[in-house]
Parts: structure tokens; sequence; C-alpha cells
């Protein structure tokens, strides 16, 4: 019963949204307005369990005094101040919890992201080789849509810029538009297997 | 230790010394590179500023993006809303980021110092942060009804009782939702609003992401995008030269460079901020960088050709 009842969960409503889209009608209009009555209450106990899991998590870490453990007294920390600041001071620009977001928040944040710019620069140095003819053909049209998306190669000349869109319009696209297909037949093929109760690793562990 | 070697087992710290200074002094001492705007950015302005004036009409900004990728997307954020304000068009905020909000109130609160006109909750409205979980029925909620649907502005003002909301109900009164994340998120309001309301989408996107939206772009399932630093740039290019000299949009204008120039000089010192051109010096730093990358992938390979020829003649003798 254990797994027989969220997979019969699981079907009735796989089938209600199937039906929903491809049946039109104030029954399939009520059957929307149910479900996202249902989604709004269900929803925000997705972030009170996030908190409860990230607290458990690291109160853990701390407690066993796990590697690197003063990292989890940052997280918690952080976690404390950032809530009791917002709901003392509110959230608005001026607030000590703007001021944490522009101090903190915004630097560390773009901090991490810029790091990306030093590791490509780093591969690209090291690891971009022309071994064959198509690692060559990748690092040509690398080249030619690094120049194109800067003002420097329409300096040079407008056929970078030119050759880029078209890079970016044909083989990209096709590419991109071949992998998406998959994904979506694969979607698709996973849904029916979950709805059919073929698939059940959602369910987690053994009865 | 030959040439060929000590190419190939270059200390990376030298890499990255060089990369930092490639960095640093286009943004100290910019060099004004010329922005070339393309056809996905000029789709998306066009787009927007038809409704220029109309209170029947508005567009919404989804700001599910986190501070990381502000670099790129900040300037973004600005560009469009400076474009609503100049133009008095009508503009919704939200997120489904927690961080989100908070860079929406960032960026309401730096553009809202040079117009000091625009009110809130009449002007423009922010919804705010609306937990994950409730995307999807917000997202088809609005076409129905945007006021039952986010029940709420940011300030926890019921959106029926807003002025703003007087002459809006759902997706039919929404020319765009122009989403800006470093995520596939804008493929989410294509999925549930254009395909069931037919809401035109539009992305603002990190570079790395800028060629996933080709084949959205093609269908037209996305009017337009905005790909990296180079899309804010030319999206705060296309405000300067029309929005800010009071100016329809022209294609043809856009790409003459002889008109942009001149337009430039007739733009009001607001549009000078730094904060309104951010992109466009970032973009300086960004063309020297990828110029720079294409040496360091030039001079990789010279290196490995040299070191493979090397171990070819050791391997003949």
């Amino acid at each position: 019963m254990k797994r027989q009842i969220p997979m019969m969960i699981v079907l009735i409503l796989g089938l209600l949204f199937v039906a929903h889209v491809f049946i039109p009608s104030k029954l399939s209009a009520d059957y929307l307005d149910w479900f996202m009555k249902w989604t709004k209450v269900i929803g925000p106990f997705a972030i009170v369990l996030g908190v409860f899991s990230l607290v458990l998590v690291h109160y853990n870490k701390i407690k066993r005094k796990a590697p690197n453990w003063g990292y989890s007294i940052v997280t918690l920390a952080a976690l404390v101040i950032t809530t009791a600041v917002g709901f003392i001071w509110g959230i608005q620009e001026g607030t000590p919890y703007m001021w944490i977001f522009k101090n903190f928040n915004v630097p560390l944040g773009a901090t991490m992201f810029s790091l990306l710019a030093f590791y490509i620069a780093s591969a690209a140095y090291k690891a971009f080789r022309a071994r064959s003819i198509e690692a060559t053909v990748l690092l040509v049209a690398a080249i030619i849509v690094m120049l194109g998306r800067v003002s420097i190669g329409q300096a040079i000349t407008h056929w970078i810029p030119d050759i880029t869109e078209w890079i970016l319009n044909v083989p990209n696209l096709a590419a991109k538009r071949g992998i998406a297909l998959g994904v979506g037949l694969g979607m698709t093929a996973t849904s029916l297997k979950i709805m059919l109760g073929i698939e059940r690793s959602y369910l987690g562990g053994k009865d | 230790m030959k040439f060929s070697e000590s190419m190939q087992k270059l200390d990376r710290r030298y890499i990255y010394i060089v990369l930092a200074i490639a960095v640093i002094l286009p943004l100290v001492f910019p060099i004004g590179f010329k922005t070339y705007s393309t056809t996905p950015v000029e789709d998306l302005y066009r787009h927007i500023d038809a409704i220029a004036g109309r209170d029947d009409m508005a567009i919404i900004m989804d700001f599910t993006h986190d501070p990381g990728v502000m670099p790129e997307l900040y300037p973004m954020d600005l560009a469009i809303l400076r474009h609503c304000f100049e133009r008095n068009i009508k503009v919704f905020t939200i997120s489904f980021l927690p961080q989100g909000a908070a860079i929406i109130q960032l960026a309401l609160s730096e553009v809202k110092e040079d117009y000091p006109d625009i009110e809130a909750n009449i002007d423009y409205c922010n919804f705010g942060f609306k937990p994950w979980g409730l995307k999807l029925p917000i997202m088809l909620g609005m076409g129905d009804d945007i006021a039952k649907a986010v029940e709420t502005n940011s300030e926890g003002l019921k959106l029926e009782n807003l002025p703003i909301m007087q002459d809006i109900k759902n997706y039919d009164n929404i020319q765009v939702v122009v989403e800006i994340s470093g995520s596939s998120m804008g493929q989410f309001w294509v999925t549930y609003a254009r395909a069931k309301f037919g809401v035109d989408v539009a992305v603002g996107l990190t570079a790395v992401m800028a060629a996933d939206v080709y084949p959205l772009l093609q269908t037209g399932q996305f009017i337009g995008s905005l790909g990296g630093l180079k899309g804010a740039a030319e999206y705060e290019q296309l405000v300067d030269i029309f929005a800010m000299n009071g100016q329809e949009f022209s294609k043809k204008k856009a790409r003459n460079m002889k008109w942009v120039e001149q337009a430039y000089k007739n733009i009001p010192e607001k549009a000078r901020l730094y904060k309104y051109n951010k992109a466009r010096i970032g973009m300086d730093a960004q063309a020297i960088v990828h110029v720079l990358i294409i040496l360091f992938i030039i001079l990789g390979n010279i290196g490995y050709f040299l070191e493979q020829r090397e171990q070819k003649k050791k391997y003949m003798k």
C-alpha cells in the first residue's frame, strides 16, 4: 500500500492533466482552478522544508565537528541574521537587509561567477588543442564567434559578425533543436513510464 | 627546459595576472568601442516601445536571477526599466528567487532617482518575490486574472485595488514577458504562458546561455533576446539614441553608425550617468579579453605543435 497509493495518485493526476490540456471544457478549467488553490497552499511548505533541512544538516556538521564545520556556523549565522533583519526592519531599499544584500551577497556572488573567466582563459591556453579535424573546426568556430560578439570583429570586417550570426543561426540552431527534440521525446517517455508505474525511483528506497 | 616545453608548462598564475590586467584597465580607462545592434535586441526594443503611453497595456519583467550573474544581467534590468519609465510604459516586476526580489528593489530605486514623476502602483508595480513552487499557478493564473493569480504586491497591497490594474486584466493586456535570468526559466513562460494564452515572451540571458535560445527565436516563441553583456550594451544604446531623444525606433537609423554618433550628441545629461553605461564600458573589457583568449588559444597550439614536432624528431632518431 505504501507504494500503490502514491502510484495511484500519480496516475490519476497525470491522466487528469493530459485531459486538461487536450480537452478544453468548463470542467477542465474548474479542475485547473482547484489545482491552483492546492498548489498555492502546498508550495510555500517547500520553503519551510528547505530551511528545516538546511538547519538540520549544518547543525549535525557542527555537532560532529565534521571537516570544515566552521563554514556551517557561517551559513547558519547568515540564515539567522538575514531572516531576523528582514523580519524586524523589512526588505525595502535602505533597510539593513538591503545593506547585507548589497555588501555581501552581490560581491560574493559576482566573485564566484567571475572566476569563470579565469578558468576559461587558463583552459584556452592549456586544453583547447587542434588535435583532430573536429577539434580544429570547433576552435575556428569559437574564434570567429568570440570575435563576432565584440566590436573588434566588426572593425576588422563585417564578414566576421555575419559569419558569427550564420554559425549561431544554422549549425548551432540545428544541433540545439536536435538535442531539444531528443530531450522532449525522452521527457515524454519518462513521464509515461512514471504514470504507468514502470519508473518508480521517485518513491525512494525499498518497501 | 626547451621553449616548447616551457610554453606547455607555463604557470597558470601568469595567465590569471594577464587576464586581470586585461579586465581592469579597460574598466578604469574606457576605450569606447562602438556598439552594433542586432536583430533580436532591436525586435525586443521595438516590441516594448510599441505600447508607449498606453494605459491598457504593460510588460512583465521577471527577475529570476541571483547576484552572481548581476554584472551581465543588471545592466539589462536598468536599461529596460529606463526605457519603460522614459516612454511611459507600464511595467510589472516579479521574481521567483528571493535574491531576485532584492535586485528588483535595487534596480527600481536606481532608475527612479532620475524619474521623480514615476509612481509605484500607478506607473509600475512590483509583485516582489513569489515562491518557486508557485510559478506554475501564477503563470497559468495570470492568463485569466493577474490580480487574482498574484494577489498582492511587494508591500502586501491587494492588486485589485491598485490604480495600475484598472485597465489591466490578464495576458491580453501584456505586450511581452521579459524573463531576465541565467537559466532556462524563459522556456517555462513559453511552455505555460505562451502556449496556452499566446502572450509574447522575450529573454535576457548570460552570454553562456545565449546560443540556447536560437531555435526559439527562429520559431517566434521568443520575440527577442538580449545575449549577455553585449545584448545589454545594445539595449542601452537603443534607449539612449531613441527613447532619450524622444525618437521612434528605426532599424535603418540604429544601424547607421554616423546617425548613432550624431544621436549621442543630443542625449540628456542623465543618460550619460555611469549606471546607464555599465554594459558598454564592460564591453570594452570583454572585447580585450576575447582577443586575449584567442591569443592564448593560438599560443597554446603553437606550443603544442612545436612539442609534437620535437617528439617526432626524437622518435625518428
